[in-house]
């Protein structure tokens, strides 16, 4: 529809114009400064990572057992009944290779980002985070995966505490 | 673990963050006329609506009342009188503004609307709705096209802002 429209309306501005000054600007600068409240589920996630625990949180009634927490199941609306610490073990429900960075730069070496169901979910519930110490191409679905922790001291209550998961074979 | 709010208060947690946000603002094409006006030579433009008898100032592209569009240009000011008044004691930090600040609005000569800026030259005490005021410019070298290329406004006859 927009491929119709021959010319639009209104002042055509260039750049030039605006930095030469020959149309006048004001240029603001704002800082949006936030705090965002983790709540009471995330908060004790958080308290959780940085104790080496990944908690999870049970609906008795559904017989759930989900990560991340959450304070209310969303299949019945009653509160969840307890936080269950997780094994830091999983499987790969699924992956990516990712060759750009968050902020859009190439790199050669993928990252990695996965959704990792944690044993002892159910039914299976998964977290998101990257893989390591693996090769791409033997990645595959399905794989046991385990935590690779930051030291102690490192840990800070962030899902960064996990530093990524990475192959784990049983026993 | 039970989930209990009160137990667990001391632990919640939060995020920080900033999140930069950077804007340009160009005044359009009547901002524009009216500021580059107010920049290159002191004056102060406005905008008349004929068929309603009304002149706007900055002056602006249509008429709010019939809507028609507004090509006749004219300077008003720079002297007017006050019509309203108000004594800031607080900035916009909520820090203490010694002296106080005096704000008013000011109907510029020939304008039927009014402009919101800073008096000075004169006390609180004497600052009152119909004195006569005046725009007091900055020099040329510190004008940028902005509503602050008036540094304020001061009774009629008085030099200093």
């Amino acid at each position: 529809m927009t491929q119709r429209i021959a010319s639009y309306p209104g002042t055509t501005l260039s750049e030039e114009q605006i930095e030469q000054g020959r149309v006048l600007s004001v240029h603001d600068r704002l800082r949006a400064d936030y705090t965002w409240d983790a709540g009471l589920a995330i908060g004790l996630y958080l308290d959780g990572l940085k104790a080496g625990v990944i908690l999870g949180v049970r609906c008795a009634r559904c017989d759930r057992t989900v990560v991340p927490p959450r304070a209310f199941c969303e299949q019945c609306f009653a509160p969840m009944d307890a936080f269950v610490p997780l094994a830091d073990v999983g499987i790969v429900n699924t992956f990516s290779l990712c060759y750009v960075t968050w902020d859009v730069k190439r790199i050669a070496e993928p990252l990695i980002p996965a959704v990792i169901d944690l044993d002892g979910t159910s039914p299976p519930a998964g977290i998101m985070h990257l893989l390591g110490g693996i090769a791409p191409d033997r990645v595959h679905i399905g794989m046991r995966v385990r935590a690779v922790w930051k030291p102690a001291r490192a840990r800070q209550g962030a899902i960064t505490d996990i530093r990524y998961f990475k192959p784990h074979r049983r026993g | 673990m039970p989930l209990d709010p009160t137990l667990h208060a001391d632990d919640l947690q939060a995020w920080y963050g900033s999140m930069p946000v950077t804007s340009r603002y160009t005044y359009g094409p009547a901002g524009e006329r009216f500021f580059r006006a107010m920049k290159d030579e002191a004056r102060i433009l406005g905008t008349r609506c004929g068929r309603c008898s009304l002149t706007y100032v900055p002056g602006r592209l249509f008429c709010e009342r019939c809507f028609d569009e507004l090509t006749d240009w004219i300077e008003v000011g720079p002297s007017g009188t006050i019509e309203a008044v108000t004594v800031a004691y607080l900035a916009l930090d909520g820090t203490l503004l010694d002296p106080p600040v005096l704000m008013a609005l000011v109907r510029l000569d020939g304008a039927d609307t009014v402009m919101y800026h800073r008096l000075g030259g004169v006390a609180a005490s004497d600052a009152k709705i119909g004195l006569r005021v005046e725009a007091a410019f900055r020099p040329s070298e510190d004008r940028t096209g902005s509503i602050l290329d008036i540094a304020g406004f001061r009774p009629l006859g008085v030099n200093e802002t």
